[in-house]
């Protein structure tokens, strides 16, 4: 699995650079962005443009990685494709989850 | 051309088994295809964590067609299964209180996926096989 890290401000914005977040990877995917959670990071903006395919598994990760940051934290989300949204939406979670438009919307909220 | 296909359990063999699935589904748009595919990736994940376990050697059996009016999909395995009661029971839509951080669900999705996007969904477990088959209209 290929994560990169770019910082921005505050914000740390992690691009997922696979077309699947899915049962294969969650788990790594989830380890990785606690362990960033765990070294002080607050503010992180997954971007996930990349990814066309999501299943629950990779919802999952990204919905613990929200509740590891609990309310001392955020966890925004842009580049939702089409296909990713259209998972969001199934399961209500696009109430949830804070997805925005671009990259720096999601910096700047 | 309808798909047959027998595949180890495993994770990466089930997305490689979904995608394979997808390719039929041309007739849907972008959002349906990836609901569709996702209900598929959810039924072959159960069938490798848990009616298998992710036993070694272990095989499902997938059978997919697309039709005029709609896509049949049929999957086959031999583990433990589940009881059909339960499936049965499974609610229809992923339900959570979204206010309750703490509470949301991190996993447990997958039946209420699979049961919202098919049109129609069947599971039994007879003899030793546990069967799902599903159908969902090009167009609802």
């Amino acid at each position: 699995m290929l994560l990169e890290d770019v910082p921005e401000g505050d914000c740390l914005v992690v691009s997922l650079r696979e077309k699947r977040l899915d049962a294969v990877i969650a788990a790594s995917f989830k380890e990785a962005l606690v362990q960033r959670i765990e070294q002080g990071q607050r503010n992180i903006v997954l971007d996930m443009s990349e990814v066309s395919f999501m299943d629950s598994s990779g919802l999952g990760a990204v919905v613990s990685v929200m509740k590891h940051l609990g309310h001392k934290g955020r966890l925004h989300i842009c580049g939702v494709t089409p296909g990713v949204m259209a998972v969001l939406k199934l399961t209500r979670m696009d109430r949830v989850l804070k997805t925005f438009a671009s990259r720096q919307a999601a910096i700047a909220a | 051309m309808p798909l047959h296909l027998v595949v180890p359990a495993t994770l990466s063999d089930a997305r490689a088994a979904t995608e394979k699935v997808m390719d039929l589904c041309g007739r849907f748009d972008p959002e349906d295809r990836a609901r569709y595919g996702t209900a598929v990736m959810e039924w072959l994940v159960n069938v490798v964590k848990h009616s298998y376990h992710h036993a070694q050697g272990a095989l499902i059996t997938i059978r997919a067609s697309a039709g005029l009016e709609s896509i049949e999909l049929m999957v086959e395995d031999t583990g433990v299964g589940m009881p059909p009661w339960k499936f049965d029971a499974a609610p229809a839509e992923v339900r959570f209180d979204a206010a309750d951080l703490a509470n949301l669900p991190e996993s447990g999705m997958g039946l209420a996926i699979i049961k919202s996007v098919m049109d129609s969904v069947h599971y039994r477990s007879d003899g030793g096989i546990n069967r799902l088959t599903a159908l969902r209209r090009w167009q609802r």
